[in-house]
């Protein structure tokens, strides 16, 4: 029973139309590949946006946007990630942003949720 | 039309004058510095905040009366510090300043401040006039 | 349409109207049915009993028929005579509220007569019925206003306005709590049977007869019963509505959020309705098992105290002595770091009346995981002997429905009157209906009903356990067979408590033995708190006498106000940490003040004087800064490192469980056992006693205000100050 479960998901697999991978490597390397296209790009950053962030803030933030998305397994899905990221690439490549768009990837303003008990009974959340 | 005013020398005269009534050559170029503006005219008055009032007919409707803030404004001055009694006077309302106008009335209830506080510490903040709807309990203060 | 749903209706098949089958086991009491009778309603055939009226058969085949006189739980009057219905081969309609049903009956409840004669009567009342449908406080949940639109007349034939016009009643005063309007009364007389059948106050009455009738009480007099409030609910008109809720709001405004009560022991069911988050109003549920449909005074209209004296932030007592407002993590780091510098053997918690059981197990626990075994209770209870080890020691076990089955009711010491009036109206309700006969040792106070006062010194009690009494109470008692033995759990407070508490099990044990229904359990022990058999379930210590006599560096207050903790029994250089809602003795003793939810602002679990646990739900937020007591308990435990296993409510009610499943078996009661041991291991404490019996409350004034929240309320001083200006009227 597993296993028509498995051939009737790699047939819709097939089935549904991918958007740039057919597969789970080829969509991870170009995940990796936005990885280091941005990565590539940091010392123009610091340089040109004239941002107060140093080389190292930079990539532990980029470090920090993929992880967010780390536990994507839909490939659909991770393409069309990556195909936004190419774009906020091109936006900060072209200098189509600005400081204000570089700087608010560290959203100083928005208060971390509270996790744990200590921190909701403090700030009163249920 | 008389030579002086063929030869312009009426204006110079105004010149000459205004110089004259701002302070000399120095007193005017600080007038300017200030107000933008040097003009002559007759002083009609004073509030009680020190500023003047002066007029000129030969200025056409509308520039014809001003004020020239107290020094002690230096650059911050601001149309509310005009007082409320000379207002009148100043936008062509009436031709009476305060001191000479019999009929302005005096009620008790008529308060002084005028100024426009806005973006300064004494601005007005709204605030809540409703009584909180649970009374919170007042600790006994020890002796 | 009608104000009662139909379950209710449909409850009462049977016409002796007891609780229902599920609550009653025992063995005896179910009579032999009779032969049922079948009748036709609306061609639908129906088997009922015979002495049900055609409105109760009508009601169990479903349909309602509209009634404003007809109440189930108080005497039929038949004067409204809205409920006319059309009887084939019966010249006139008849009342269907007061006809008993005859064999072969065909009743239509639809035809043209029936809906003409509906009409008629709806024209007749409003004839003299004010137009004061946007000034009336029941306007939206008016009887007349729903069966107007459902079974009155679309228009109207009255011209008679032009010449003499409506009639006008002058309003009447009866108390700060009952507002009269009675141009609105249109005389069905609900209110005067309830006060004279329920609440045993029989001031209502009628004056006059036919348009100029009026119903009052004549002089002007106060209506001084704790039950006075459900007249308010009774009255089908505005004619009777609630003072402090007047011009308030409108029903569909508020929300109803079912919750329980618990200013007193029974926990009363009622529903808390709110808008804009403060509670407006509190009504009751209807809990055959409990409470019926009534709620006392208290209950009632204490909810204005949940908006006075309220601790809206945590408190550190400053440099100067006074208690500042902080934030909560320096008001939590100072409470943990007094709980850990003070040595286990000195750490003293004392829970007061309004704890819930959450609250109660969590302080337990963090006690314990200091190294404490100090907790405590405010009320006494003997630890000797039995103590509180076996739960049927200190529960009413007959529950609260099947005291109304009882035909010998002995109140030792105890004032069921003002303190558990729900229960005295069960009493009362047994002594009308059932022939039941009520002795009572202690002061002789004012019961509502007539009982036989045997005295009030304690040795009348060990009079009758040892059978050595000559009184005609004990061949009573003996010759009862279903007696009930109530017992006020404040007189276990002396030292003769103990002695007192095994005179009545000896006596309660020797009643039961000879008893045919085996079910039937005669002790009987009235707590005077919400939060005590909770506590005594969890294993809280009952009194604090002791514990303060030992001298502790830090005593934890958990709503602790009745005055028995002051800061003179405790020694110089004690901390105070009170956790609670309202600011009362206890809080303004404490040196740490963390302010906690009161029980319409929290979901918590209440276990009443039966040993039903309840759960009361979340009507409105708490105020200010208050969080709910078992986090704030939780949130300690964190800071000192004793952190506790549960973080949400459900992991707290896991633990309840672990304690006692009976703790979180909501709306049960477990039948209680161990009567003989309990006996047993009481018997060596049978010692003389001498003293009197005194209970606390005894006057209608000492009702009003006895706990934080009620002492709170400015509605209840108004009461206290109305019944001491009624007392010196000369009616």
């Amino acid at each position: 029973m597993a296993g028509t479960g498995r051939e009737t998901v790699r047939a819709a697999i097939r089935q549904v139309r991918p958007i740039m991978s057919t597969d789970f490597w080829e969509a991870r390397r170009r995940a990796l590949g936005l990885y280091k296209a941005f990565y590539r790009y940091i010392p123009y950053i610091v340089k040109y946006f004239d941002i107060p962030k140093t080389e190292n803030d930079c990539r532990w933030k980029i470090r920090e946007y993929f992880y967010k998305n780390a536990c994507v397994t839909d490939i659909r899905v991770i393409d069309l990630l990556v195909l936004k990221g190419y774009m906020e690439l091109k936006e900060i490549t072209h200098s189509w942003s600005q400081k204000g768009h570089i700087m608010a990837y560290w959203q100083p303003t928005v208060e971390r949720k509270p996790c744990d008990f200590i921190c909701k009974f403090l700030t009163g959340v249920d | 039309m008389s030579l002086g005013k063929y030869l312009a020398l009426d204006k110079l005269a105004n010149l000459f004058n205004i110089l004259k009534q701002n302070g000399g050559i120095r007193g005017t170029l600080y007038k300017l510095y200030r107000q933008e503006e040097a003009k002559d005219g007759v002083l009609v008055g004073e509030d009680k905040f020190g500023n003047k009032y002066y007029e000129n007919p030969r200025y056409f409707y509308g520039r014809s009366r001003w004020v020239e803030y107290n020094e002690k404004f230096h650059l911050n001055y601001d149309a509310s510090q005009v007082t409320s009694e000379w207002y009148g006077w100043l936008h062509y309302k009436t031709d009476l300043p305060p001191h000479q106008d019999p009929s302005r009335p005096k009620y008790k209830w008529m308060i002084d401040g005028n100024e426009n506080l806005s973006g300064t510490t004494g601005q007005y903040t709204p605030y809540s006039t409703t009584r909180p709807k649970v009374e919170a309990w007042m600790p006994k203060k020890a002796e | 349409m009608l104000r009662q749903p139909l379950s209710r209706a449909l409850a009462l098949s049977s016409p002796a109207r007891v609780a229902p089958l599920a609550a009653r086991r025992y063995a005896d009491a179910v009579p032999a049915q009779p032969e049922k009778v079948e009748v036709f309603i609306d061609d639908q055939p129906v088997h009922v009993l015979p002495g049900t009226t055609v409105l109760q058969a009508a009601a169990q085949v479903g349909v309602e028929i509209p009634r404003f006189c007809y109440h189930e739980r108080l005497a039929v009057a038949g004067n409204c005579r809205m409920c006319l219905v059309e009887v084939e081969k019966s010249p006139k309609p008849v009342a269907a509220c007061a006809m008993p049903v005859m064999k072969g009956m065909r009743v239509k409840t639809n035809s043209d007569l029936t809906r003409k004669a509906r009409e008629g009567v709806m024209e007749f009342l409003l004839v003299n019925h004010p137009l004061d449908c946007p000034i009336c406080d029941q306007g939206g949940e008016c009887d007349l206003q729903d069966q107007s639109m459902a079974f009155g007349s679309d228009r109207s034939r009255f011209t008679d306005i032009h010449f003499s016009g409506k009639r006008a009643v002058e309003d009447k005063d009866v108390g700060p709590l009952i507002k009269t309007i009675m141009t609105r009364c249109i005389h069905c007389t609900r209110c005067i049977r309830f006060a004279s059948e329920v609440a045993g106050v029989d001031d209502f009455g009628t004056t006059g007869r036919g348009t100029e009738m009026q119903v009052g009480t004549y002089v002007e007099k106060m209506f001084l019963s704790e039950l006075s409030g459900n007249i308010i609910d009774l009255c089908p008109v505005g004619a009777l509505t609630s003072k402090p809720y007047s011009f308030a709001a409108r029903p569909w405004e508020t929300r109803r959020i079912d919750s329980v009560d618990v200013l007193d022991p029974l926990g009363s069911n009622i529903v808390v309705a709110t808008r804009t988050n403060e509670v407006l109003r509190i009504l009751p549920r209807t809990n055959e098992e409990i409470n019926e449909e009534w709620l006392s005074d208290k209950s009632r209209f204490a909810c204005d105290g949940l908006k006075r004296q309220r601790l809206v932030t945590p408190m550190l007592k400053d440099s100067r002595g006074n208690l500042a407002p902080v934030e909560w993590e320096d008001a939590v780091v100072a409470a943990a770091r007094a709980l850990r510098d003070c040595p286990p053997d000195k750490l003293l918690a004392v829970a007061g009346g309004l704890a819930d059981a959450e609250a109660l197990v969590a302080l337990k626990d963090l006690l314990n995981r200091l190294g404490s075994e100090h907790v405590c209770t405010e009320h006494y209870f003997p630890t000797q002997g039995a103590g509180t080890d076996l739960r049927s020691s200190y529960l009413l076990n007959t529950k609260i429905a099947n005291v109304e089955d009882a035909d010998f009711v002995l109140l030792i010491g105890t004032n069921t009157r003002f303190e558990a009036p729900l229960l005295n109206a069960r009493i009362r309700k047994a002594f009308i209906h059932k022939e039941t006969d009520v002795a009572l040792v202690g002061p002789k106070v004012d019961l509502t009903y007539e009982y036989t006062h045997v005295g009030d010194s304690a040795s009348i009690v060990k009079d009758f356990a040892s059978g050595t009494s000559s009184h005609e109470v004990m061949k009573r008692l003996q010759q009862a067979k279903r007696p009930v033995v109530i017992l006020g759990a404040d007189q276990l407070k002396s030292e003769e408590g103990p002695a007192l508490l095994a005179y009545t099990q000896e006596l309660a044990h020797k009643l039961q033995e000879n008893l045919q229904d085996k079910e039937w359990k005669v002790l009987n022990v009235l707590q005077r708190t919400a939060s005590q058999v909770a506590a005594l379930d969890i294993g809280y210590q009952p009194g604090v006498g002791q514990a303060l006599a030992a001298g502790p560096k830090v005593v934890y207050l958990l709503g602790a106000d009745s005055g028995v903790v002051t800061r003179e029994s405790l020694p110089e250089d004690v901390t105070i940490i009170y956790q609670g809602h309202h600011g009362d003795v206890g809080a303004s003793i404490a040196d740490i003040v963390l302010p906690g939810a009161a029980y319409t602002e929290k979901r918590a679990t209440y276990v009443n004087a039966e040993g039903r646990a309840q759960q009361t739900l979340v009507a409105v937020s708490p105020p200010g800064k208050a969080r709910e007591d078992w986090k704030i308990i939780r949130a300690l435990s964190e800071v000192l490192g004793a952190g506790l296993p549960y973080d949400t409510l459900d992991e707290v009610r896991d633990r309840l469980s672990q304690v006692s499943p009976a703790l979180v078996a909501y709306g049960d009661v477990q039948p209680n056992n161990y009567f003989a041991q309990a006996r047993a291991l009481a018997q060596s404490l049978q010692k003389p006693v001498s003293g009197k019996l005194d209970v606390q409350l005894k006057q209608l004034e000492d009702f009003f205000m006895t706990d934080a929240i009620s002492r709170a309320s400015p509605t209840m001083a108004k009461c206290v100050q109305a019944v001491l200006k009624q007392k010196n009227s000369p009616y």
